[in-house]
């Protein structure tokens, strides 16, 4: 690793997050970005070792001893760049191994004894977001609470007045 | 008249008495009447009717407190503007249930959950399996408890026979030869999926984890109460496994829950 990561110390943010263990993942919750994050066990095990006093050589040589089994340091890189990417640590420099995650894949090969980490992130839906849509000519958006129309109909006025309905193809309206 | 539903207190006040009876119609399934003044939403309902001129009429209005939620002349879209918000109301502040945008059926005791956007197919699958013999819970919302078990929430069907350029009708669910649920059922099998023709049911498992995902996506209050939303999630993980495959026609999945659950 260069020498300006060698002591990096990294640390999860804790501000604005929940957290629930699902067997041996655990979902991270931002609530102030809406995102749900689900980190899988040698993810979420760095995750819980980035306490801001421990460095990556560290917290590799604690997965070792849990996973009773080798870890290499590029595996926690590897999930400290993508915790990063997730907004999950607190204050970390933009890319602190100065590596590219596909760099990182490269040097860690197909030859580890744990689990690669994997962050997988989504987008939590806002409340109108979880009914049925609008069809075709019904109110919809500010018309009708907020409500979205079916994919592919835009939310609109036809004529620039009136109420807001989902509007048929092929048809001139002002948005909503 | 104040009513209560799943723990919301509403209120709703109209211009006419007669409107009232179509107001009921539109409640959402579970409602009881409430004695208290208090709500904590109040929607109002101005009916207009005739104009002050012949062939001109006045807009029927629909406000939720102070806000204006529909304007148009036509009643029924109004008072269909007042069924979606409410009931997205209600799935949103519900204080010990857990609202996904999901169909649901039960079947020899345990519940099977379609989760997933509108135009996925969901209501297609449902109404399929009740034809299969499955009992209806819903075609719009999983209702979950703190336990991960599901609530019936049997509204009729609403069947899109010509997409998004029609609207949907609704079949109570005694039309299709089936009948609704009445108890809470622990939930036995989450579906994700999403139609795609011609495309073949080759389900495989989710990670628990990526399957609470999967249901959060749908879940109305996650923004709301992310909290109690990853508990009953993780109570309801625990039990079920989570199968996703895209899918073609509905025989392909029906038959599958037909085989995991054993037939009726």
């Amino acid at each position: 690793m260069p020498d300006t990561s060698e002591h990096f110390l990294p640390q999860a943010r804790r501000d604005g997050i929940l957290f629930q263990a699902i067997d041996d993942e655990v979902i991270v919750y931002d609530t102030e970005r809406h995102k749900a994050h689900c980190l899988n066990q040698t993810a979420a095990r760095v995750w819980e070792h980035c306490d801001g006093q421990t460095t990556v050589a560290d917290v590799a040589r604690r997965l070792a001893r849990e996973f009773e089994a080798p870890v290499d340091q590029t595996a926690v890189w590897l999930a400290v760049e993508q915790l990063q990417k997730a907004r999950l640590l607190a204050d970390a420099p933009r890319r602190p191994t100065g590596l590219s995650r596909r760099e990182l894949l490269k040097r860690l090969g197909v030859a580890a004894a744990v689990a690669l980490p994997l962050v997988t992130t989504i987008r939590t839906p806002a409340a109108a977001q979880g009914a049925s849509c609008a069809a075709q000519g019904e109110l919809c958006g500010p018309s009708a609470g907020g409500l979205p129309c079916c994919p592919d109909l835009p939310c609109g006025q036809i004529g620039g007045a009136g109420d807001c309905v989902c509007v048929p193809p092929l048809t001139k309206f002002f948005p909503c | 008249m104040t009513f209560n539903a799943h723990g919301v207190r509403v209120g709703v006040r109209v211009s006419e008495r007669s409107a009232l009876e179509r107001v009921l119609e539109r409640l959402p399934p579970g409602w009881k009447p409430a004695r208290s003044p208090i709500v904590s939403r109040l929607y109002s309902l101005v009916v207009g009717g005739d104009g002050p001129r012949p062939g001109l009429r006045r807009f029927n209005l629909l406000y939720g407190d102070a806000a204006r939620l529909a304007r148009s002349r036509e009643v029924g879209e109004v008072l269909e503007a007042f069924e979606t918000n409410l009931q997205l109301y209600v799935a949103e502040m519900a204080p010990r249930r857990l609202f996904v945008h999901a169909g649901v059926v039960g079947w020899r005791g345990q519940a099977v959950l379609i989760p997933g956007r509108s135009f996925t197919g969901k209501t297609t699958l449902v109404a399929a399996l009740v034809k299969a013999g499955a009992t209806y819970y819903s075609d719009e919302y999983a209702v979950l408890d703190a336990r991960g078990r599901v609530h019936p929430y049997a509204r009729p069907l609403g069947i899109r026979e010509h997409g998004a350029l029609q609207r949907a009708t609704k079949y109570p669910v005694s039309t299709l030869g089936g009948r609704a649920g009445s108890k809470p059922l622990p939930v036995g099998l989450v579906i994700v999926s999403e139609y795609k023709a011609g495309a073949r049911w080759r389900p495989r498992r989710l990670s628990p984890g990526k399957g609470a995902l999967a249901l959060l996506a749908h879940t109305v209050s996650a923004r709301r109460q992310p909290g109690a939303a990853l508990h009953t999630l993780q109570q309801l993980i625990s039990r079920a496994p989570v199968l996703k495959s895209v899918r073609g026609e509905v025989e392909q999945v029906v038959e599958f829950v037909v085989k995991t659950f054993g037939d009726r």
